[in-house]
């Protein structure tokens, strides 16, 4: 567009704009490294000198909460995610596949469900799970999960679908391959970007997920990295420093699991702009 | 038909064919079903799609943890409903809380995207600044903003340095915590929009600017009549995301204010929702609430959908 006739406005506004905006996230990382009493004093300054004492106390507390927390976590978002893409992949390419009435009724229940608030279904849904004897467990909670966010998966996959030749289909199967074969071998690995973007959205969405494992795993059993967090709320009221560390600690490794897929999933972005 | 003829394997053509293509056109692929799509449907069925319906009917009877006998009430709790202040004032919130949501972080999105949208190391962090909010959790957003804006927190220090004699209870004084709260999620939200509105920005042709800038178009009236009607799919997405999370909202709301300050100043239709049913127990008329929140929130998104998309289709 036009060329600007101050050239050093733009990224002086954009910088100024993100300084503002990133301002909670720095007070947040800042007080990691401060030592408590540090920490209800100036709250923009810089530690002097930073400590690693809040990170040592959250990981080596006697509750050891948050490696119990982290380990649940864990289990539950690998789980979910694995289980999340192969089904939502192949429900996602059958759909894609057909027409007729069935398969464009089983679409239009699945993006319903897109727009389906938790707190509509949570109810009966921990009768349903209780009465399958999954209610506080951790099958329940990857269950649970498996069913409320195919919907999405789906919707990922067979839209990206559309750009995956049925050619190369019909050739495998003319070549002998069964369909489960094609799929597995020819199919998927083209869905890659598509797979990104759902291992990314799901991971974070399930890590970062409280309603639905405070309800569904309870605080009993156990905790998520989150309901965790939550939990110990109280723990942490007087220690502000341990608090910061601990949901450092809790968002690090989604932070780093986002970062590394990223690529993937930006290539995935273009990658369906261009075949829209 | 176009999906029978791919359906089919190759290699066997004729009459023993002809049978199974019969029964694969009522209910095509039934193998296929069976082997790809039967697991993930049947789980969505479970988890989803029954709770739905078994939630219409708890919502028809007086079911709850105290009560011995669970009884059919017809359309009792609706009517209870419609007189109900906690719940009545639970829409009210509700509504404010989506109106904010939908409109400022659509607004700032689209001025943030328009700033950030060149090439360089310098917009791509800052574009990464700004989603960041997004992969982190809304409880630990919660409780970062809870501590600053807490009475004492840094802002109100910062305020008090200026000669604020008394700064505003942000999260204590009931006029103001919804307002604080509705913030909140705007600036969580905030990254999601500049990032849509930067792919859409990146399907404008240049061409397009460019002509209208040598038929004499300043900078503001190439963007409201060049770019902004080519953004209609980036605002449609926006919109109807914006508006589920909003109509959905419960993590910032527990963590922040657990609906106070004072009775129910921010308790969102989510929470009070989850309140009546895992709280007070009371499951027929948390259930009742729980279908008037779905019928509504169906209603906002299709209306949405239906308004936003027939500006995108006239252009």
């Amino acid at each position: 567009m036009s060329r600007s006739s101050v050239p050093w406005l733009r990224p002086l506004v954009a910088l100024a704009a993100g300084a503002i905006f990133a301002i909670p996230l720095y007070i947040a990382l800042i007080n990691v490294f401060k030592q408590s009493g540090q920490v209800a004093g100036g709250v923009m300054s810089l530690p002097s000198p930073p400590t690693m004492d809040n990170l040592v106390r959250v990981l080596t507390g006697p509750d050891s909460l948050f490696w119990s927390s982290l380990r649940t976590s864990v289990l539950v978002t690998s789980l979910s995610i694995i289980i999340l893409t192969v089904l939502s992949a192949m429900l996602g390419h059958y759909l894609a596949r057909h027409g007729g009435w069935w398969p464009r009724a089983i679409m239009v229940l699945l993006l319903c469900g897109l727009m389906i608030p938790p707190q509509v279904i949570l109810i009966p849904v921990t009768q349903v799970l209780k009465s399958f004897g999954l209610m506080s467990t951790l099958p329940g909670l990857v269950l649970f999960n498996v069913g409320y966010y195919v919907p999405f998966g789906v919707f990922v996959f067979s839209g990206f679908m559309k750009g995956v030749p049925r050619e190369l289909e019909e050739a495998a199967a003319i070549d002998g391959a069964t369909r489960w074969q094609t799929f597995w071998r020819i199919v998927f690995p083209l869905l890659r970007p598509a797979t990104a973007s759902v291992l990314i959205f799901l991971g974070v969405w399930i890590w970062n997920d409280f309603i639905n494992p405070l309800i569904i795993y309870g605080p009993r059993e156990g905790t998520t990295i989150m309901t965790g967090v939550y939990k110990s709320l109280g723990q942490y009221a007087a220690d502000f420093g341990g608090m910061f560390a601990l949901m450092f600690l809790a968002t690090l490794p989604i932070l780093v699991f986002y970062l590394l897929l990223q690529k993937q999933f930006v290539k995935g972005l273009t990658g369906g702009a261009t075949k829209g | 038909m176009a999906v029978g003829t791919t359906e089919r394997r190759p290699g066997h053509a004729g009459a023993a064919v002809r049978g199974s293509r019969a029964r694969r056109r009522r209910w095509p692929g039934l193998w296929h079903f069976l082997t790809f799509a039967a697991p993930g449907t049947l789980v969505y069925l479970c988890l989803v799609l029954a709770p739905i319906v078994l939630s219409v009917g708890y919502s028809l009877t007086n079911q709850a943890l105290l009560r011995p006998r669970t009884e059919f009430v017809g359309l009792r709790n609706y009517e209870l409903l419609l007189r109900d202040e906690t719940f009545l004032n639970s829409l009210r919130v509700t509504t404010i809380l989506t109106l904010i949501v939908v409109i400022v972080p659509n607004v700032l999105g689209v001025a943030i995207a328009a700033l950030l949208d060149r090439r360089g190391w310098l917009y791509n962090a800052l574009r990464s600044v700004f989603f960041t909010p997004m992969v982190i959790s809304s409880v630990v957003i919660s409780v970062i903003w809870t501590r600053i804006l807490a009475d004492d927190g840094p802002i109100n220090q910062a305020l008090r340095a200026l000669g604020v004699r008394e700064p505003p209870g942000w999260l204590s004084d009931p006029d103001i915590a919804l307002y604080s709260l509705a913030s909140i999620v705007c600036w969580q939200m905030l990254g999601f929009c500049v990032v849509v509105y930067l792919a859409g920005l990146q399907g404008v042709p240049q061409e397009l600017a460019e002509a209208a800038a040598i038929d004499g178009a300043g900078p503001v009236r190439r963007f409201l009549h060049v770019t902004w009607p080519l953004l209609a799919p980036a605002l449609t997405i926006n919109t109807v995301v914006l508006l589920i999370s909003a109509f959905k909202l419960f993590d910032h709301v527990k963590v922040i204010t657990n609906g106070g300050p004072g009775t129910g100043t921010t308790a969102s239709v989510a929470f009070v929702v989850l309140q009546e049913g895992f709280v007070e127990n009371r499951i027929g008329y948390a259930s009742a609430e729980a279908v008037v929140m779905l019928i509504v929130i169906a209603a906002l998104s299709v209306i949405t959908l239906r308004i936003l998309q027939r500006r995108e289709v006239q252009l």
